[in-house]
């Protein structure tokens, strides 16, 4: 039967013209009889593979089309949006929160009810709408080219996100190092403010709605959302405590939502294809597409969108190539960024992309930035070059995070030598497991995770290595 | 025959008292200081003191020192200037005028006895500084 | 990170950072008492208003969380991580002092998870902490070494210091009070929230990030403020230091004893440390009514004036015209013979420290001798009621009622250097009541936003009658303020400005029970006591009388001179310190300092409080009462108390407020005191500016015998001079 009813939504999917087709296509309304409102229906799919082109939510993202509000008007943005804004956010909010989408910035928080949390009646403050691009984490290129090839998504995007939350205003905080990204935003929003997409009664809704770009200077730590907000008001970024929460006291005070490029750019393909199209893809709680970034030791590295749940080795050999070298090359993946511990070959051959299955892995899907390290790669030194990062990157306000990835940093170079004994590395498992989940945000849990993954799949290396610096000793000291 | 009674013995106090100048010498020598005794002079300091060797007598008894008659009975061993305690305390046993190693320096000052006792007695007294400053009143112009 | 900001957001209007109200906002009527909420701590179940945080709700229990970023007094950071507890059902542990408390929270201080945690920040502060504690002024006194004591663990993991070593940073001038070893500094950042918050001037915050994250001024700047050594007492390690204690003394072998700070008028509650009779440092008690925890810096620093410049024997002019040393029987032959021959033309000037003791036996001493010329250096206007009634002369209002007012105005008065914990208090309800403040005087930098009405008496006459719009401002406020400074009373038109004022207080309609609107701010820490036992305001009686003998008692502010006074006039000096009076002085008489005397002294609230014995007087100075009691015994007239019990019921003869230490006896009759006088005669208003004798923090540091006789105030003003020709 659901079966059936899967069909009838593929159905729906291409038809454009009726949001509500899905209920007038069969007349009755037993379509959410197994599932109540605002949930995901429940995936039948157990094969998740290669995504058809009439299923990507981002045509334009190898900018071989025209990035301007003419081309995105015929990619299909901006497309009945004003029935969408009157649709009001309640509807807006319900379709996000069927889609199942989950956060695309790295926690995977389930959008919809993060959207929600800003419906509580207003008192007197203004709402934000505050867009992440600071995209800062090693590994992720995917703002920058929804940003540059298909802004006018993102501009749709925090229009109705926007108009979802109650928003007055959006402000787009973009990484300072982007100026061509920044400067096709700037584009596209003056773009959209001339033809009366944007601004006062945009897109002839009604609504009042600004958007406002903000450009980062430099820092990794602002990609944190209280960072964010901080640096919006002009202070150091540094992160402030929660609670109180983003959607109590945001920027300026107001309540605000933070949400990642992503996710605010596939909000109105969702709103005009149907929450039930999107949980369609990827398996229960990870539905939807997702814009995979493949770099490292692959033949063509790229960014491709793809179903979430989508195995690993399919994403690798379909879209990068394969590893150089051949698969039976690859010596580790780091899957989503940086910040998430890597996992060696035997746990990729099967691992599926998505936040369940990658959490069951010991990881974390993240940005979904696959790093791929083959044979070649001295792995020890890579994960010490990260911890070097987060060490750069620490804002420096609590204490574990500021001297424990300090000392993490220069245990892990000493490691790369093997200038160390063995019981150094139980020391600095223990380190790690001191500094994640103490510190004030998740900069900490970031770098303690890689030196965790390090730890748990390496070990055998990070020995070798001490014991072949001990026989270098011995022999020059001989 | 004399020894046997003794006789040698008191020839010998005979010939100390002779030597000590007569018996009321040798009276006033006792009453001053305790003892009679016979020696070679060995020398005659600054201020008159006489030091006397005499080997018969045994170590520690065999060199001493009269005290010049102007010291009456107020005589103290301070009284010995430098150059001669070394050879009254066995530290040489040459006499100063014959010692080629008694230095002579410009800042060398005059001996002087232990003033204890009397008003030039030394009293100890703090060199550290005061904790509280005295304010001194400004002259009148 | 500030949370003050964001609790001004939120509604419901909250007094101090203290009482954070954050996730409750459904119920936004503030009138209705917020239900307690009921929490467990270790198992012990305690209710708490919504919002108090876990550490508070702890407190309340007696379960101290060790934590070193936090202050009672300061917003929240939340960055040392040290106050991490385990709540039960939660996946990590939370900082106990930033997270309000929900209903049937369980929390755990003592489980293994928050052991660990505590061991793992302590041992992370550690790694780049150096090791100075054998030479760190704060050893003994350190929250770092005390925290690791009890909640580190008990040997260190860090082998790198084999390999790269610790962290070392450059040491920051800020000034030649505060010493600066920043490589000791553990970024607890609570110094940049007292600076910003309560002192006001922003200049201290972080530069860099992470680890090579330094806290200092960014340029080198003297940290200008007359609060800046508060921040000594805040930092829990050896980073900022006492520059003139450094290296003096371990808290171990220090003596501790309770006084009172008189280089104000504000009597704050210090604590003496002392080691062999010598004075070593000043450190503030905590008193929730004048000083909170904080101590200005003159109070704090200008001990090293105790040491300098002393009167330690009695002096007599001789026959080439210099004093010389005398011993006490001589001067007081000398003085007594004087006495005897002026007969009822002796008067008596009381300076700026003067005790109550010594004020009242010298009243009575002069009394006896048939005289009423009692007088003190300040001057206040004597038409109508004059000093008769109290609440004329007092800061009515008390010093802790500043922190709740919402309309201020300030009239010729700089508090900010005249009482700096009031002006901290003002501060307070500038930041969290959102106070409206205006200044009628000179254009001075007040730490807070105000509105200047004007310069002269014209600008009073304005909001008298309406002409300009804070009138309003004050008319309609709940808690309206006027403080008047004693500067400008001194003037010829004193009487006059004070009836506008009183007008003005008058007009004011607040609607709080016992709220007084008018107070005036005291400049000297004698002079309430000295117009409670009855002094006259002012020196011009003594100028018409013409005395043959004049008492100075630490009188060195130059209100007289000798041209004021006939030829013959003998002078007698008694104090502590050789300064103006003693220079013109003919006999001088060594007093004791007020950390050498058991004396009680009036603050300009009316608040009685005694100061105790820390170190012995010097050489031959007894004290100050005392010496009037022996002079009054040769001159004949002697006066009936031999012990201090005995003075001290000749106070509550005199005044009983004056005995009872530490409550304030409010005063009354504003309504009356007004109508004198305003019957007194013809008043015309002088329109001249209105000048204060400080203005600016180089006029701070020396006002006073003490003062002016510490090298380390002398620095300051150097220091501040400099700061001033500096581009930043």
């Amino acid at each position: 039967m659901s079966g059936t009813l899967m069909k009838f939504s593929n159905l729906v999917k291409s038809n454009y013209n009726g949001i509500y087709a899905s209920i007038a296509s069969n007349g009755q309304i037993c379509f959410y009889s197994t599932t109540p409102p605002g949930t995901p229906p429940a995936q039948t799919k157990t094969k998740f593979g290669p995504l058809a082109d009439e299923d990507r939510i981002f045509t334009n993202l190898y900018g071989k089309h025209d990035w301007r509000l003419k081309g995105a008007l015929k990619r299909g943005d901006w497309y009945k949006t004003k029935e969408i804004l009157l649709k009001g956010s309640d509807w807006i909010i319900n379709e996000v929160k069927t889609s199942g989408l989950r956060g695309r910035g790295g926690a995977g928080f389930p959008s919809g009810m993060k959207w929600s949390f800003m419906n509580k009646p207003g008192d007197g403050r203004p709402k934000y709408l505050v867009v992440n691009a600071d995209e800062g984490e090693p590994g992720t290129c995917k703002d920058r080219e929804i940003m540059r090839h298909d802004p006018h998504k993102l501009v749709e995007g925090c229009l109705i996100a926007g108009r979802a939350m109650g928003a007055k205003a959006a402000y787009i905080y973009i990484r300072g190092e982007f100026y061509n990204e920044a400067s096709n935003m700037q584009v596209a929003i003056a773009e959209a403010y001339q033809a009366g997409l944007l601004g006062k009664d945009a897109c002839g809704s009604g609504y009042d709605f600004d958007v406002f770009m903000h450009r980062g200077a430099g820092a990794y730590i602002c990609g944190e959302e209280t960072a964010l907000i901080e640096s919006i008001e002009g202070k150091q970024g540094k992160p402030r405590l929660k609670p109180p929460f983003p959607a109590d006291v945001g920027v300026f005070g107001c309540p605000t939502t933070v949400t990642n490029v992503e996710t605010v750019a596939v909000a109105p393909t969702i709103c005009r294809r149907g929450g039930v199209w999107f949980a369609s893809f990827g398996r229960t709680r990870n539905s939807g597409t997702k814009l995979f970034n493949i770099s490292g030791h692959v033949n063509t590295p790229c960014t491709v969108e793809e179903e979430m749940s989508i195995p690993l080795k399919q994403l690798i050999e379909i879209h990068a190539g394969g590893v150089i070298g051949g698969w039976d090359n690859l010596l580790a993946v780091i899957p989503g960024g940086s910040s998430t511990p890597l996992i060696p070959k035997n746990v990729c051959e099967d691992v599926l992309m998505d936040f369940d299955g990658l959490v069951a892995a010991q990881t974390s899907l993240g940005t979904a930035a696959v790093i791929v390290m083959n044979k070649q790669t001295d792995i020890v030194k890579a994960i010490a070059r990260l911890i070097m990062f987060y060490k750069h990157e620490s804002c420096g306000q609590c204490t574990p995070c500021r001297e424990g990835i300090n000392w993490m940093n220069k245990i892990m170079y000493r490691f790369v030598d093997g200038n160390a004994k063995p019981a150094e590395i139980d020391m600095i498992w223990e380190l790690s497991k001191q500094i994640e989940g103490h510190t004030i945000c998740a900069l900490g849990d970031g770098a303690a995770w890689p030196v965790q993954g390090l730890i748990r799949h390496f070990r055998p290396e990070l020995e070798r290595r001490m014991q072949e610096f001990q026989k270098q000793q011995c022999a020059a000291s001989n | 025959m004399a020894k046997f009674f003794g006789l040698d013995k008191l020839a010998y106090l005979f010939r100390i008292m002779k030597e000590n100048g007569g018996i009321r010498s040798s009276l006033y020598k006792l009453y001053r200081m305790d003892d009679l005794k016979m020696g070679t002079l060995m020398g005659i300091d600054k201020c008159g003191n006489k030091y006397f060797e005499n080997n018969r007598y045994f170590f520690g008894r065999n060199r001493w020192v009269e005290y010049a008659p102007k010291y009456g009975t107020d005589y103290d061993a301070s009284q010995v200037p430098s150059e001669w305690y070394g050879w009254l305390h066995y530290k040489t046993d040459l006499t100063p005028d014959k010692d080629p190693s008694r230095p002579i320096y410009k800042w060398m000052s005059e001996p002087t006895e232990n003033m204890s006792g009397f008003s030039g007695a030394y009293i100890p007294y703090s060199t550290t500084k005061p904790k509280i400053e005295a304010w001194v009143p400004p002259k009148p112009s | 990170m500030l949370r003050s900001s964001l609790i001004k957001v939120l509604n419901g209007a909250k007094v101090s950072p203290k009482h954070v109200c954050v996730t409750f906002r459904a119920a936004s009527d503030v009138a209705k008492k917020p239900e307690k909420i009921e929490v467990f701590i270790d198992d012990q179940p305690v209710l708490v208003d919504p919002g108090t945080t876990v550490l508070q709700a702890a407190a309340q229990v007696g379960v101290e969380i060790p934590r070193f970023c936090y202050h009672e007094r300061l917003a929240v950071a939340g960055n040392c991580r040290m106050c991490l507890v385990e709540v039960e059902k939660s996946p990590k542990p939370v900082a106990a002092c930033a997270m309000p408390v929900m209903k049937g929270w369980r929390i755990k201080t003592n489980s293994d998870m928050t052991k660990k945690a505590r061991e793992g920040v302590m041992e992370f502060l550690l790694v780049n902490h150096p090791l100075d504690c054998p030479i760190c002024d704060q050893g003994g006194e350190c929250d770092l070494q005390d925290q690791s004591m009890a909640f580190g663990s008990d040997r260190s993991r860090f082998t790198d210091i084999q390999f790269s070593g610790k962290r070392a940073v450059e040491d920051k001038d800020l000034g030649p009070l505060i010493k600066t070893v920043m490589t000791r500094c553990i970024h607890c950042t609570r110094c940049i929230r007292f600076a910003s918050e309560v002192a006001g001037i922003d200049d201290l915050g972080t530069t860099g990030r992470g680890s090579d994250m330094q806290i200092g001024t960014y340029v080198e700047k003297f940290f200008m403020s007359e609060l800046s050594g508060n921040v000594i007492d805040l930092c829990p390690v050896g980073a900022l230091t006492s520059k003139p204690y450094s290296f003096t003394a371990r808290p171990w072998e220090i003596r501790k004893i309770d006084s009172i700070d008189v280089f104000d008028a504000v009597g704050s509650n210090i604590v003496v440390s002392t080691r062999t009779n010598e004075v070593l440092r000043i450190l503030p008690r905590v008193n929730e009514e004048i000083n909170e925890e904080w101590l200005a810096d003159k109070s704090r620093f200008a001990y090293d004036g105790l040491k300098r410049q002393r009167l330690i024997t009695p002096m007599l002019r001789d026959n080439k015209n210099e004093l010389t040393p005398v011993d006490w029987e001589a001067v007081l032959l000398t003085v007594c013979k004087v006495l005897q021959q002026a007969g009822p033309n002796v008067a008596a000037i009381a300076g700026g420290m003067a005790d109550a003791e010594t004020l009242v036996a010298v009243k009575d001493l002069l009394n006896r001798l048939g005289s009423e010329l009692t007088c003190t250096e300040h001057v206040f206007p004597m038409d109508g009621s004059g000093t008769d009634l109290r609440s004329s002369y007092l800061l009515n209002n008390k010093i802790s009622g500043a922190e709740e007012a919402d309309a201020i105005l300030l009239i010729g008065t700089n508090p900010r250097f005249e009482a700096p914990l009031l002006n901290s208090r003002l501060r307070k309800t500038y930041l969290h009541n959102e106070a409206q403040i205006a200044v009628i005087g000179p254009k001075v930098d007040l730490t807070y936003e105000y509105e200047h009405l004007g310069n002269n008496a014209t600008a009073i006459c304005n909001v008298l009658n309406d002409n300009c719009p804070f009138s309003s401002t004050l008319k309609n406020a709940k808690k309206p303020l006027i403080i008047v400074g004693a500067d400008l009373l001194k003037r010829a038109d004193g009487a006059a400005i004070l009836s506008l004022v009183q007008s003005i207080a008058a007009q004011t309609c607040n609607k709080v029970e016992g709220w007084k609107v008018l107070n005036i701010l005291h400049k000297v820490a004698s002079q309430v006591a000295a117009l409670d036992i009855g002094y006259t305001p002012g020196v011009s009686k003594i100028r018409e009388a013409k005395p043959k003998a004049l008492i100075l008692i630490g009188a060195d502010e130059g209100a007289i001179n000798k041209e004021d006074l006939p030829e013959d006039c003998f002078i007698i000096y008694q104090g502590h310190h050789g300064d103006l009076g003693a220079c013109m002085a003919d006999a001088v008489l060594p007093g004791a300092a007020y950390t050498e005397k058991q004396a009680t002294y009036v603050n300009t609230e009316g608040r009685a409080q005694q100061t105790l014995v820390a170190v012995s007087p010097p050489g031959l100075a007894k004290e100050d009462w005392k010496i009037i009691r022996a002079l009054s015994e040769i001159v004949g007239h002697k006066l009936p108390y031999d012990n201090l019990n005995e003075i001290r019921d000749r106070l509550d003869e005199v005044a009983p407020h004056l005995t009872r230490y530490g409550e304030v006896e409010g005063a009354n009759y504003f309504k009356q005191a007004a109508q004198l006088l305003q019957e007194d005669e013809e008043k015309t208003l002088d329109d001249s500016p209105i000048d204060l004798k400080i203005k600016e923090l180089q006029d701070y540091f020396m006002t006073d015998s003490i003062s002016r006789a510490s090298p380390t105030m002398a620095k300051c003003v150097q220091a501040v001079l400099k700061q001033k020709e500096s581009k930043y």
